[in-house]
């Protein structure tokens, strides 16, 4: 039987585990997952896990220490597909805040000191793909259930994953939710790739961008937009590269160029 | 050198390891290390806007994320003085039960109870335990849907925010709340008389401190103003720093605390252990029928309190949902304007006591300070495994050491991304103290203290040694009875600081072993007096810079014959040193 099901392996690098632990939370659909698929490897969930041959490795986190780059390579040799899920391992996460390495540097010695590791060396932290290929991406802090079930579900079937190429907006508009820009609050929603339907601005509050922006994005014009309301310039890019890490540096610099 | 490793801990959640030395017939080392690498958290949120401080931090962990969330908010609502409405209160209170609910029921049931009856994992022990993983899975999955319900969504809601909440519960979502609480009563007392019966075995046992939040009002909470230890002292969450004092350690990621130089546990059963006795209701009654002094010392037991705390939960809920509905649905987020200020939360996470400070200057976040539970944990783990695994040596049982380990971590439920995944037994080579001695002498010349009974036999070895060293002209040589400060011993801080020492290590005669101090501190077989005295007032980041280069002896009894190996031991070490 097991010759049937594809073989899948779940990885977790540096973050919060939340993608791991969202899988977990499919609470009704868990045991179809595992039945549905041979699971060789689950650290959170548990401890007979086997380092072999895979179809399917979903890699959650980002990378911040040489041992992880290592764990990463030997991963990529044995899987046929690679998955990036959540924002960490898509993007880098909340902690790629600091984009060149000599501010990353001076902020780890802050915390830290001048203690050395025994175990493995501390590094800037990157997306997998700084280091690997990825085949498919699945954004989000954390990721949704219904966008990893569907995700899941068709990876099953021997499909490729459907990209999300619309943002926040178009869901918020579904959910027939007041558009807070109007109101006047610097809502990322425009920007950011949509999977989460909507969540915040259903709060009626602002979306803080953690799926990353969504592809063909107009910055530019949400940019300006946030400008004339009067919000600072410099605020404004600081909360457009909360969660999407160091590769919306080259979009930001952009910006810089366009307005000054 | 033997070790024992576990390398990625399953079933707990996050990233880490735990290896034990074994050196001949003695435990010299345990490290749990923290494999995840750094975040710089604390960092990351520097020179952002306090809102978008609360919107990331909860993000250290996926579990936790309530916690972060509420303790937060506390933090900067301290900060900047903004006051909520009882209505706020409440609702976060709901929130975090939902919390509790969800990370307890999949703590004990998915990641604890398979250890116990022998499965490698919650869905393979589905066969024989249908029933309890089905509890297990609805549990969860009621804690899950309060969290949504509260927060936004399953893991990182951004509802709950500085002033209150973006959008509050509706009756109808209440209602349901309450009655499935309700409804679930049964299985919630079936889980504790399975948690609270559970053979648990009785090694480790040793007694430590017990650290919580105050709740205040003798109410069983989750929450507070002052911190609450066992020894019945009080602190207010302002001078948190008097507890946790944190050092970095070589092996890890994870920062550490101790608590005047000892280690203290936090979490589940730190709280049963403090506030048990206002329990109310079945969880009140439970506690008294099950609560005995093996959960003083036994951090297996934090099983046990996990379940007592989830019938607290279910106890709590419809109370929580009658109190809510008294108020309109609809609340204002509170206004406010950012201003300067510094500000604490604390808070009780599932996995113990959780802090964060805050200090806003010039309407941005300029200092940030967050202790997790998992750092105040990590000594306590370390040395509970030491002495479960040296308890196992001496009974013969060396191949059930890294088994116990594992269960000793996991039922601490560290989360590891606050900054753990399986064990591995080290053997030390034969001679190596003096390759590690050679090493040390590398840096800085150590300082030397000579400690023994001169009328107990071979027990004066280290005195002995002392005197032979001073004589060949080695400089720093101290001796136990002429020392009349022991602040003057740790004076040089950075000074490797190496004791000397007859220890029974059950080993032949005349043997060396050079060891950690801490592990002679932590290993309860090695009982010794004078040691432990004169490790206190050393600062806890730098116990590290102590060992102790013991001698096995033949003989204390009382004498003045040191015996021939001994003798020989003390000329070779001579020979290395000078």
């Amino acid at each position: 039987m097991d010759k049937d099901r594809l073989k899948i392996g779940i990885y977790e690098l540096t973050g919060c585990a939340g993608d791991a632990l969202l899988i977990l939370d499919c609470e009704k659909e868990l045991m179809d997952i595992f039945n549905a698929a041979d699971i060789q490897s689950f650290a959170m969930a548990k401890s007979d896990n086997i380092n072999g041959e895979l179809d399917i490795a979903l890699v959650e986190g980002s990378v911040t220490t040489e041992k992880e780059i290592e764990e990463l390579r030997d991963i990529r040799k044995r899987a046929r597909i690679v998955v990036a899920i959540g924002i960490c391992a898509t993007l880098g996460g909340i902690q790629a805040r600091f984009r060149d390495p000599e501010e990353w540097e001076e902020n780890y010695e802050n915390v830290y000191g001048d203690t050395k590791m025994e175990h493995t060396k501390a590094l800037q932290s990157k997306p997998i793909d700084a280091y690997i290929d990825v085949d498919h991406y699945l954004p989000g802090c954390p990721i949704s259930k219904e966008q990893f079930l569907y995700f899941f579900t068709r990876m099953l079937k021997g499909n490729p994953p459907e990209k999300y190429p619309i943002p926040v907006c178009v869901s918020c508009k579904h959910n027939e939710n007041d558009c807070l820009l109007n109101r006047g609050i610097l809502c990322l929603g425009p920007l950011t790739s949509d999977g989460c339907s909507s969540v915040c601005p259903s709060c009626n509050l602002p979306c803080v961008g953690c799926w990353g922006p969504v592809e063909g994005a107009n910055s530019s014009s949400e940019y300006q937009l946030l400008l004339d309301k009067g919000y600072d310039a410099d605020l404004i890019k600081k909360k457009m590269a909360d969660y999407s890490g160091t590769k919306i540096a080259e979009l930001l610099d952009q910006l810089k160029e366009e307005k000054l | 050198m033997n070790t024992i490793r576990i390398d990625h801990l399953s079933r707990v959640e996050g990233n880490g390891g735990i290896i034990a030395t074994i050196d001949g017939k003695v435990v010299t080392d345990v490290k749990f290390s923290i494999y995840e690498g750094p975040r710089l958290i604390e960092r990351l949120t520097v020179g952002r806007t306090p809102e978008e401080d609360v919107s990331i931090v909860p993000r250290i962990c996926a579990i936790c994320t309530l916690s972060h969330k509420n303790a937060a908010l506390r933090a900067m609502e301290n900060a900047l003085s903004v006051k909520v409405p009882p209505k706020v209160i409440l609702a976060r209170e709901l929130m975090h039960m939902g919390e509790m609910i969800e990370s307890h029921s999949l703590h004990i049931y998915y990641l604890a109870l398979p250890d116990y009856v022998g499965f490698p994992s919650a869905i393979a022990m589905a066969s024989e335990y249908d029933i309890e993983i089905k509890i297990a899975l609805e549990m969860k999955e009621f804690g899950n849907h309060i969290m949504k319900v509260l927060s936004g969504r399953f893991i990182h809601g951004e509802n709950p925010v500085i002033g209150g909440f973006g959008k509050y519960p509706t009756r109808e979502e209440l209602t349901w709340i309450k009655n499935r609480a309700i409804q679930f009563m049964p299985f919630v007392l079936k889980t504790v008389s399975l948690f609270c019966e559970l053979d648990y075995p009785d090694n480790p046992e040793a007694d430590t401190l017990y650290a919580c939040c105050e709740p205040g009002d003798n109410r069983y909470g989750f929450w507070g103003e002052e911190i609450l230890l066992s020894t019945g002292e009080k602190l207010s969450k302002d001078d948190y720093r008097k507890l946790t004092n944190e050092f970095v350690v070589p092996h890890s990621y994870a920062k550490r605390s101790r608590y005047k130089g000892k280690p203290y546990s936090v979490g589940a059963l730190a709280r049963v252990n403090n506030l048990g006795e206002r329990l109310e209701g079945k969880a009140g009654r439970y506690y008294e029928k099950y609560f005995d002094e093996r959960w003083t010392k036994n951090p297996l037991f934090h099983n046990a309190a996990q379940a007592l705390e989830i019938c607290r939960c279910f106890e709590r809920i419809p109370q929580l949902v009658d109190e809510l509905m008294k108020y309109p649905e609809d609340l204002p987020i509170v206004d406010y304007t950012v201003k300067d200020g510094k500000g604490t939360g604390i808070v009780e996470a599932p996995r113990g006591l959780l802090i964060h400070h805050y200090e806003i200057s010039k309407g941005l976040v300029e200092n940030v300070d967050i202790i997790t539970p998992t750092a105040q944990n990590a000594e306590d783990i370390e040395r509970y495994c030491q002495i479960a695994a040296q308890k196992l040596m001496d009974e013969g049982k060396k191949d059930t050491i890294a088994d116990r380990m594992n269960l000793i971590v996991r039922a601490f439920d560290p989360c590891i991304s606050c900054s753990a995944h399986a064990a591995e037994i080290q053997e030390a080579p034969q001679e190596n103290w003096k390759e590690r001695l050679a090493e040390i002498r590398k840096e800085d010349p150590p300082i030397f203290v000579g400690v023994g009974n001169p009328s107990r036999s071979d027990d004066a070895a280290g005195l002995e040694l002392a005197f032979a060293l001073r004589k060949r002209g080695v400089p720093d040589v101290f001796i136990e009875s002429e020392i009349k400060d022991r602040r003057k011993i740790w004076k040089d801080e950075d000074r490797m600081l190496i004791f000397l020492d007859a220890i029974d290590f059950r080993e032949e005669a005349g043997k060396v072993t050079l060891i950690p101090l801490t592990s002679v501190l932590n290993n309860a077989s090695l009982s010794h007096r004078i040691l432990p005295f004169l490790a206190v007032n050393r600062n806890p980041g730098k116990l590290e810079k102590a060992c102790v280069l013991g001698i096995q002896p033949d003989s204390i009894e009382p004498g003045n014959r040191i015996s021939p190996s001994v003798r020989q031991a003390i000329i070779t070490i001579c020979a290395e040193i000078s």
